[in-house]
């Protein structure tokens, strides 16, 4: 019982953790991350994102977005 | 080689214990540590494969592990995860363009922790309270003498009005919570930052910065809070870094 | 540090905590996904939300409308017939997408969540 509130402890402070270190601290530029392709964190640029269509069309076809 | 950037610190006061400290540690990937100086700022860096950014979510506590030994020793603006850049020399001149708000900023978080605090409620619970405190206020418009008959859009804009209502009701009593923790707060010294209804059951999503010696009259004011509104859970984290209280528009 | 349990008070039990913290981090079910099969939705997902999103300010603008008490029986009509249908028209899209709401609230990392 006591290691059960140990470990929802230890996870509940990981959350925390993480919220903050993927969602603020300083950034270096206004990229949005995106899950692409199941890959998890990968910094797409705003440009890009907004050019899109050409990159929907390359993701269709299965080709892996250049950076 | 491109660089992983963890944090902006300033080692002007002791060098060697910088460098004492990233002998001793690594960063992700098991990568060596090093520093990045413009004049009296140092930027903590380390190599990195791009291979290594869109890995699983290990590589970025290690990251934050890495923030976390920083603050320890020194005052930290800590980076997001997956501050990369080109190279040491790009970093020097970063830094460089960037002077002033990183020195202010450090400034600005010196000796002082950032702390969390999320309320939470039943919010069906504490809208049937207040729909029960509000009942006699809400007025729908009246029937014209005409006698138009009621339409089914009139009954839909009345729906949508007491739902707007309670809604009003709802942030007006989040309101009251916040200007009552702030009260408690203004002894401390504080910097505080409040999101409102983050999500249906956190109604107030909080962040402080305040000196590191403060921790525990912090402890006591979330627990006179507690005292305060029975019906509200109350969470206190820290002390983390400060995340939240480093906002820098990097040129 | 890291593995230091960085909880200070805590007033209500840990399972409805983890529970409520689980929902509002960066969890993968809230970015973005773009893959070769779902690339459509994806997009479908980007641009309902922005269309939800302006829904509920033009709604929650009318409401105040109502509220104040400057509009005709007629407006209000109108108004409300026009809010249903802007409804029942996102209800259909939303089943078309096969969307929830709360896959239409997204994370924009820097730029926080939508709505």
């Amino acid at each position: 019982m006591h290691d059960n509130v140990t470990d929802q402890s230890k996870d509940i402070t990981m959350l925390e953790l993480l919220d903050r270190v993927l969602t603020k601290g300083v950034i270096l530029s206004g990229d949005i991350v995106i899950s692409v392709a199941d890959i998890d964190l990968v910094y797409v640029g705003v440009k890009l994102l907004l050019s899109s269509v050409e990159t929907m069309e390359q993701l269709k076809a299965g080709k892996p977005i250049i950076l | 080689m491109e660089k992983m950037i963890y944090s902006i610190l300033s080692a002007k006061r002791n060098p060697e214990k910088l460098n004492a400290l990233l002998v001793g540690m690594k960063g992700i990937s098991d990568s060596d540590l090093c520093a990045v100086s413009f004049d009296e700022i140092t930027a903590i860096v380390s190599d990195f494969k791009r291979a290594d950014l869109i890995a699983d979510r290990s590589n970025a506590i290690e990251y934050a592990g890495v923030i976390e030994n920083l603050a320890q020793q020194f005052t930290v603006l800590p980076m997001r995860y997956g501050s990369v850049m080109e190279s040491a020399e790009l970093i020097n001149k970063m830094l460089e363009r960037n002077y002033h708000e990183f020195q202010q900023n450090l400034q600005k978080v010196e000796n002082k922790y950032e702390f969390g605090l999320k309320i939470f409620c039943d919010s069906e619970k504490l809208k049937s309270e207040l729909r029960i405190k509000s009942e006699a206020d809400i007025q729908t418009p009246e029937k014209p003498a005409t006698g138009i008959k009621n339409s089914v859009y009139k009954d839909y804009v009345d729906k949508k009005l007491k739902e707007h209502r309670l809604e009003e009701l709802m942030l007006t009593y989040v309101d009251s919570v916040i200007a009552k923790i702030t009260g408690y707060l203004d002894r401390l010294n504080t910097i505080n930052k409040f999101k409102k209804m983050a999500s249906d059951t956190n109604i107030i999503d909080a962040v402080f910065l305040l000196d590191k010696e403060r921790k525990d009259a912090l402890i006591h004011v979330t627990e006179d809070l507690k005292n305060q509104y029975p019906v509200l859970n109350f969470v206190l984290t820290g002390p983390w870094p400060p995340y939240n209280f480093v906002e820098i528009a990097i040129k | 540090m890291i593995s230091d349990n960085k909880i200070l008070f805590n007033s209500g039990s840990l399972d409805e905590l983890s529970e409520e913290i689980g929902k509002l981090t960066n969890n993968e079910e809230s970015r973005l996904k773009l893959g070769p099969d779902n690339a459509d939705s994806g997009l479908a997902k980007l641009v309902l939300t922005l269309v939800e999103l302006i829904r509920k300010l033009v709604e929650k603008q009318a409401m105040r409308r109502v509220d104040g008490g400057s509009l005709s029986e007629d407006e209000i009509e109108r108004l409300g017939e026009t809010l249903m249908k802007l409804e029942l028209k996102m209800e259909e899209l939303k089943k078309h997408f096969n969307l929830s709401d709360r896959d239409l609230n997204i994370n924009l990392g820097p730029l926080g969540n939508l709505m």
